[in-house]
């Protein structure tokens, strides 16, 4: 529902001095577009080198693996975390990097709970989220720069997962790298433009939580996830 | 180079010395200078409290004034961006607005004339001591010219410059804002004062008058032995 | 709170303030912090000021086409299932807010930071209604418990107060028990928040910007409570400014890319977060219900007018980070909740010279704010300008003042007047002239300057005088 929209929307005319517009789309015709020449030059591999230097910026670890060796990374990093319960998205990725056996075998096994993101079991999904020690998701663009992964979450890729447990993993296919936040908005407003609907919630995540509002003291760990690692991997 | 002085009102009453200054740097420079006796001031302490109306007479006086002049120079970053302000002011006068126009694009702060329009970078002069500088709102950020102080300085033979902190800062003297909000300009102009005293220098150069009165004026109310010079004495002593 | 903080004039606050060391060092250091911050990551894009003018035309164009955009980000909106509310007025969207939530019966309210919610005391209203509403930003939770302290600026509004001040705060509300470190207590904050946000009916949340293109809205924190706060409780409420809107994802990145830097010296914050009206089916968290209130509050009454360059502010406060009066005074002194120069500029137009017509006047016109906005706001011209608007549309500047000026404004203009004055000044100048130097207790208008500092003497012989006698002076 949309109520009083008229008589506001017609006051910002009157207040522009000019007849109400709301048809015919604007043009932009941007004189500047200093976005374009940001980072663009870099191979893949320079950029992964920008986004592990800024990861230090950030306090966040930083791992580079191969798809071989990712069981074995992500294995150890949650046991540094401290073990589980560990909080997953429902990701077909799980899958082809080969985490399944993990997931559903080892960990288990070695008594460390894991929940995946189950829309039949409702509310639930927050409760086992905020009592996790780990949240772990794949990133599905990453911005080099800021050392920022993208998260599309909708369905299985619930919001919380990388939100309410005290520490966060995030793997990232090094084919997901791009320069910096323009190419993800290029991405997403494409998107857009073709008709499709963005996904309701797209988080941009640049390494834990953090606050400077004592005195302009940082302390990292606020609100959200108090460490966070972020793991490359060779794609599949 | 045939130069017209504005030499600014405050430098006309109080500040004699840097006016000798600036006219005997100019032509050791091979500037004749030409001084018309019909200028006053400005207009800035009026136009700066509001008083935008009253003002214009003051401004059209100056532009005729120097309607006749090849290039107007003036030891003042501040009043020199006023000038630059003018065509802004008179925009909606149909008579005057081109008039102003042309005002602004001769008019140059004398340091920028001395780099960028004779482009000399050393002007011969010579002081021992220890300085440090302090670059004035307007002319930093109004007019844009950060660098040519800085270069003729660093070409004074004998002078050692030492950075000033926080040198970003106003000193607090804004015109009429020192007299309507005294105590902030208080704290202001004494974190400056603090800020000299911590180089160590034994002199303080800027560029303009009004920056001058209010820092001076401080350091000698608290008695700092520090000597403050414009620009245009450190250039002219030799 | 709305715009106005509290009854009480600039000069008492300001001169109360001066008093306050512990504020003035917190602000000071947080200036110096942040600005070398900015100005390094804004040079290390090697093009800051093609990014600023870029952000500005942005900027413009959404303005003179808010209509346009309006329409689309409300259609859209809609289209997500969420509802939109056009608010004229801060009461208008405080009647709606209220009707909300009291339909969803709530009790328990968290919100994250939002400058618009506090222009329309939003929190007082929702309180009235019997509701419990709990701000979950670190800085705002702390003045929420200290008794509604006010914030003293737009990014950090705890900077006034210091750790053990906030220690005690803790100890008395929350039942704290440890030190005055910061990381101990805002991990205490975290544990007392996370059980407000389990438990929450509603989540309130400003907007840095919403995409008319996709009707979604944006939120840049650090903290994660803006995420929290839209992740957990059923119903989500944004409040946000009319202006604050882009036409596509393409421009909020540009945007959100001058904010972060020119806030807090981040390439990005720590989370920003997208939201496209409420959660789809299938999912399990998000909100099921998703209002957006865009409010006007007085803001198209600047449209049209020679202050509409202030409606470009994207709040990132790096104008209040670099302003030395700011630096010297604090946030309080303007008792608006927007303080700093952008504070001077937006406060006499939301609310009225009446109160604050002093704000336009501090502030000695140097520039820093102007060079500092990322969107190139020409802050200081503003100021100026509402200092003709005061002096010569509503007659607000004293009396004397304005004699003097005229005055001024004659003798300026007119050289026999001037040569005369100027001549004459040495001769009245005389009986304060304790040295021939300086002069320490002026009479008038020179009382003010030589109460902090020495007023030079008028010279006996002027600079004009000099120059004509001067030996191949050119007497003309």
């Amino acid at each position: 529902m949309i109520q009083q929209r008229a008589p506001f929307i017609k006051n910002i005319a009157t207040a522009l001095g000019r007849e109400m517009n709301t048809t015919k789309k604007p043009e932009r015709n941007w004189k500047y577009n200093p976005q374009a020449k940001t980072l663009t030059d870099l191979s893949r591999d320079e950029l992964v080198q920008v986004f592990q230097k800024q990861c230090s910026n950030i306090h966040t670890d930083y791992i580079e693996t191969t798809a071989d060796q990712l069981k074995e990374v992500l294995a150890n990093r949650v046991d540094l975390y401290g073990g589980g319960p560990v909080s997953i998205w429902k990701d077909e990725r799980f899958d082809t990097f080969g985490l399944r056996n993990l997931l559903e075998e080892e960990w288990p096994q070695a008594s460390i709970e894991v929940n995946e993101w189950n829309v039949e079991n409702g509310d639930d999904n927050i409760i086992l989220a905020e009592k996790a020690n780990v949240g772990i998701t794949f990133s599905d663009i990453t911005l080099a720069e800021s050392a920022t992964v993208v998260l599309f979450s909708t369905g299985g890729q619930g919001r919380s997962v990388s939100l309410l447990p005290q520490t966060y993993i995030a793997i990232i296919p090094k084919s997901t790298i791009v320069p910096r936040m323009t190419q993800a908005a290029q991405i997403i407003s494409e998107k857009v433009q073709n008709g499709e609907t963005v996904p309701p919630c797209i988080n941009f995540i640049s390494g834990p939580s953090n606050s400077a509002d004592i005195e302009m003291n940082l302390v990292v760990g606020v609100h959200g996830p108090i460490k966070a690692t972020y793991i490359i991997v060779e794609d599949r | 180079m045939k130069v017209t002085l504005f030499v600014t009102c405050l430098v006309d009453m109080f500040e004699t010395n840097v006016g000798k200054a600036t006219v005997e740097l100019l032509e050791r420079l091979g500037c004749e200078i030409d001084f018309p006796t019909a200028q006053v001031c400005c207009g800035q302490p009026s136009y700066n409290s509001g008083y935008v109306e009253h003002t214009k007479a003051a401004i059209k006086k100056m532009i005729e004034t120097f309607e006749a002049a090849e290039v107007v120079v003036t030891p003042s970053g501040s009043c020199a961006t006023m000038f630059h302000e003018y065509p802004k002011i008179l925009k909606d006068e149909p008579g005057w607005s081109a008039r102003a126009r042309l005002l602004a694009e001769k008019t140059y702060e004398l340091t920028d004339f001395i780099v960028n329009v004779l482009k000399v970078e050393d002007v011969g002069a010579k002081l021992t001591g220890e300085a440090t500088y302090h670059p004035s709102c307007h002319m930093t950020r109004l007019l844009g010219i950060k660098d040519a102080p800085y270069t003729l300085l660093s070409n004074v033979e004998g002078l050692e410059m030492k950075p000033l902190p926080y040198a970003y800062n106003c000193c607090g003297f804004g015109g009429t804002f020192s007299v309507k909000m005294g105590n902030i300009s208080e704290q202001m102009v004494d974190e400056k004062v603090d800020a000299a005293i911590s180089t160590n220098a034994q002199i303080l150069v800027a560029s303009d008058g009004g920056c001058i009165m209010n820092i001076a004026g401080r350091m000698q109310r608290r008695q700092v032995p520090v000597k403050v010079m414009h620009i245009a004495e450190v250039l002219n002593s030799h | 709170m709305a715009v106005k903080i509290t009854d009480g004039n600039f000069k008492d606050k300001v001169k109360d303030n001066l008093q306050d060391d512990f504020m003035r060092g917190a602000v000071s250091g947080a200036q110096d912090r942040l600005r070398s911050r900015r100005l390094e990551n804004a040079e290390e894009l090697g093009n800051w000021e093609e990014w600023r003018s870029h952000g500005e035309e942005i900027r413009q164009h959404v303005l003179e086409n808010l209509d346009y955009y309006l329409q689309e980000l409300s259609d859209n909106v809609q289209k997500l299932g969420g509802h939109v509310f056009f608010a004229q007025t801060a009461d208008d969207a405080n009647r709606y807010i209220e009707e909300v939530v009291k339909k969803k019966n709530a009790k328990k309210i968290v919100k994250s930071k939002s400058m618009v919610t506090e222009e329309i005391g939003l929190n007082a209203v929702l309180e009235k209604a019997g509701c419990n509403v709990i701000e979950t930003d670190l800085g705002e939770y702390i003045l929420q418990l200290d008794e509604h302290d006010p914030p003293s600026h737009i990014v950090a509004p705890a900077l006034h107060k210091n750790k053990e001040q906030i220690r005690k705060v803790f100890e008395e509300k929350i039942n704290y028990k440890k030190s005055n470190d910061p990381t101990e207590l805002a991990r205490h904050a975290r544990e007392t928040l996370r059980n407000e946000f389990l438990t929450a009916d509603v989540g309130i949340t400003g907007c840095n910007f919403a995409i008319a293109e996709s009707g979604s809205i944006s939120l840049v924190t650090n903290e994660g409570n803006a995420r929290l706060a839209t992740t957990v409780p059923k119903t989500q409420i944004t409040v946000m400014g009319m202006e604050r809107i882009v036409p596509t994802f393409e421009e909020l990145e540009v945007l959100v890319s001058l904010l972060t830097r020119s806030a807090v010296g981040q390439k990005l914050t720590s989370y920003i977060t997208v939201l496209s009206g409420p959660r789809r089916e299938g999912d399990a968290d998000g909100p099921e219900e998703f209002h957006l209130v865009i409010v006007d509050n007085g803001r198209s009454k600047i449209l049209g007018t020679e202050f509409q360059s202030v409606l470009q502010c994207i709040r990132c406060a790096a104008c209040i980070n670099v302003c030395p009066v700011y630096r010297h005074i604090g946030g309080h002194s303007y008792n608006s909740i927007y303080p700093g120069p952008i504070g001077a500029v937006l406060t006499p137009l939301l609310a009225g010279y009446d109160d604050f017509k002093e704000l336009p006047y501090a502030s000695t016109l140097c520039g820093a704010c102007t060079e500092a906005c990322p969107v190139k706001i020409p802050l200081h011209d503003l100021l100026h300008k509402h200092r003709q608007i005061i002096v010569e549309k509503e007659g607000k500047a004293p009396i004397s003042e304005g004699l003097m000026m005229k005055a001024f404004g004659i003798g300026a203009a007119s050289n026999p007047l001037y040569t005369t004055g100027t001549k004459l000044a040495t001769k009245v100048m005389k009986p304060f002239m304790k040295d021939k130097e300086f002069i320490s207790k002026g009479p008038g208008p020179l009382k003010e300057w030589t109460m902090i500092r020495e007023f030079p003497t008028p010279k006996n012989e002027r600079f004009r005088d000099w120059y004509k006698n001067r030996e191949g002076g050119d007497n003309k």
